[in-house]
């Protein structure tokens, strides 16, 4: 049991989606993330053994990530397989049998249609065990209110690559805290800093996906 | 030494008797500073030529980067309409698709019926473009070439001011059109699950791409920028770079400097990983060099490593130093840099990357203060 629960571990650090897949070329023609979490839910394991395995693994790989240890196509690919495990955890997640650590709501900004760092963020975080809501890109400060008074005790994530959208992010952060000051937001993006995060009035500035992810971890922990 | 002679020389790693300054603007800095038409600016060749211009004469500047070449005179008869909309600009054009023109950045488009990207799979080599008749300058958001009027831009700057001034054209890195043509996140994993056909496809982009920057070199610029956004380890791995970037963009450079002009590469964020590995393209200098937090440059060390290979056009941070910093930022940082960078020759004092578009004027006039009194 032992060696099936690792093989999927092993599948997403590695990103192999299914056998079909001729990435990575060492594991080629050998079963993938597909295959192996069928056969392992047919051997009758728990999903939440399943699901902990991909969030360790999803861990180690933001992990190696935040220290350039692979890169964007290595996590795209790592993501990909995550995702295919969860399609096959999908019914358990339904039935409330295994849960979420929490909601996490991200989008870029108003006036930001640049989407690769905020979809990156939405993969380790989901891949950590997170659910995440993606407003997608140019999200306005309404809808991201409208999100979190749908999604009561959320985590909230704001993106930006343009100098000029900062001030809509600071906008929206401002607006998100006058209404709801309880609830945690995370900035993140090229132009930004843990200063100008500060500045803006945000929890968090995350440089990467896994700093997103440890300061949510460490959230729900404390 | 006139301002083209003095950049030259930086460019051919001479010492200058004044330190060369040269950045360039993002098109929302000149729209926030000469208060134009966002659509002028973008479709008119005479618009964008003129604010060029005007721009490097108010920083006095020594050269101008010709961001984008190829305007059709006729670009009116493309357009339906154009509605004021906030603080916008939406025109319409006859395919039924709308571009939407912010007042301080890029335009983007929204489209009637959204093209699907290309799977890695779904490619098939003979369909791909047999001329380069665009630009990809950023997500979704192309600049059309017009194939008769191709380098109208670039000469009209270069007979009206390129006597004096160093006058560069600007090309695109096959990696940025490949990337362009599957989209950003599929492009990255088809390097992964594709790596052959991914080189095929590079290949291709690479003899139009070369191709262009033989005409571009006919015009008669001082040097060709190559904008290669994608190749800093905020993507791709340091094995990737010398895999799907290194050998296309060498294909280019080997060519231009054949015809005798400089080229450079300018690629964003974290490259102090591949700085060496980057002058194995036979280019002639590197632009940008983000320092942290943008990027993981830090001048002194790149000074070091590749002061000997080629030039340096950089490195001050346009965020943190520019557009969020005091004077005294700006002088005690662009003093620094200067310090370093123009230890034996080879330098351009320069934004890393463009001017973000909200920077004050009286910022970058402050540029050509410190360089004067040094």
């Amino acid at each position: 049991m032992n060696e099936i629960i690792e093989s999927i571990g092993l599948c997403i650090e590695k990103g192999k989606v299914n056998k079909a897949s001729s990435y990575p070329i060492d594991m080629q023609g050998k079963d993938g993330a597909d295959e192996i979490t069928k056969s392992a839910l047919i051997q009758n394991i728990g999903p939440d053994e399943i699901l902990k395995t991909c969030n360790d693994a999803m861990q180690r790989i933001g992990e190696k990530f935040g220290r350039n240890e692979v890169f964007v196509p290595e996590l795209l690919m790592a993501a990909k397989a995550m995702t295919t495990v969860m399609e096959h955890l999908k019914p358990f997640f339904q039935a409330g049998s295994i849960k979420t650590k929490g909601k996490f709501i991200i989008g870029t900004v108003a006036g930001d249609l640049h989407n690769i760092g905020k979809n990156l963020v939405s993969m380790v975080v989901e891949g950590n065990g997170w659910e995440v809501i993606d407003l997608g890109v140019d999200v306005k400060k309404e809808k991201f209110i409208k999100a979190i008074e749908e999604n009561p005790n959320s985590f909230v994530g704001l993106s930006a690559l343009l100098t000029t959208t900062m001030e809509n992010m600071a906008n929206t952060v401002k607006e998100i805290k006058a209404e709801y000051p309880s609830i945690t937001v995370i900035v993140g993006g090229a132009p930004l800093s843990a200063e100008s995060a500060k500045k803006m009035g945000a929890d968090a500035y995350a440089a990467n996906p896994q700093e997103a992810v440890l300061f949510l971890n460490e959230k729900i922990a404390s | 030494m006139t301002p083209k002679e003095r950049v030259k020389a930086a460019m051919d790693l001479k010492t200058t008797d004044k330190i060369p300054l040269m950045c360039q603007f993002s098109l929302g800095h000149i729209l926030m500073q000469l208060n134009i038409s966002p659509v002028n600016l973008w479709f008119d060749k005479v618009t964008f030529t003129d604010s060029l211009i005007k721009l490097r004469e108010i920083y006095e500047f020594d050269g101008i980067l010709v961001s984008l070449h190829g305007h059709n005179p006729n670009w009116k008869e493309h357009i339906v309409s154009i509605t004021d909309i906030r603080n916008q600009k939406q025109v319409e054009l006859a395919s039924g698709d709308k571009i939407i023109f912010p007042n301080n950045d890029l335009p983007y488009y929204e489209y009637k019926n959204e093209v699907a990207k290309l799977n890695i799979s779904e490619v098939d080599l003979e369909d791909l473009p047999q001329i380069l008749d665009y630009i990809p300058v950023s997500s979704n958001l192309h600049f059309q070439i017009n194939q008769n009027h191709k380098f109208d831009a670039i000469t009209d700057i270069i007979n009206s001011v390129g006597s004096k001034f160093s006058i560069h054209g600007e090309i695109t890195s096959p990696f940025d059109y490949f990337l362009d043509l599957l989209g950003y996140q599929d492009g990255l994993m088809a390097l992964m699950m594709e790596p052959e056909k991914c080189e095929l496809i590079l290949w291709h982009f690479t003899k139009l791409i070369t191709k262009l920057s033989l005409e571009m070199c006919e015009t008669g610029v001082d040097a060709i920028k190559i904008s290669s956004p994608f190749a800093g380890a905020g993507f791709i791995s340091p094995n990737d770079y010398k895999k799907f970037v290194l050998p296309f963009e060498s294909q280019i450079a080997l060519a231009v400097r054949q015809k005798g002009v400089h080229i450079y590469t300018h690629t964003c964020g974290a490259i102090g990983d591949r700085l060496e590995t980057m002058f194995d393209s036979g280019i002639s200098g590197i632009e940008c060099l983000d320092p942290p937090p943008l990027g993981n440059v830090m001048l002194e060390n790149a000074k070091e490593r590749i002061g000997k290979m080629g030039f340096i056009k950089g490195n001050i941070d346009s965020v943190n130093t520019l557009l969020n910093g005091s004077d005294d930022d700006i002088v005690r940082d662009v003093q620094d840099i200067i310090n370093i960078g123009t230890r034996d020759g080879g330098f351009i004092l320069s934004t890393a990357c463009s001017i973000a578009p909200a920077v004050k004027r009286e910022k970058i006039q402050l540029l050509r203060k410190i360089v004067d009194n040094i």
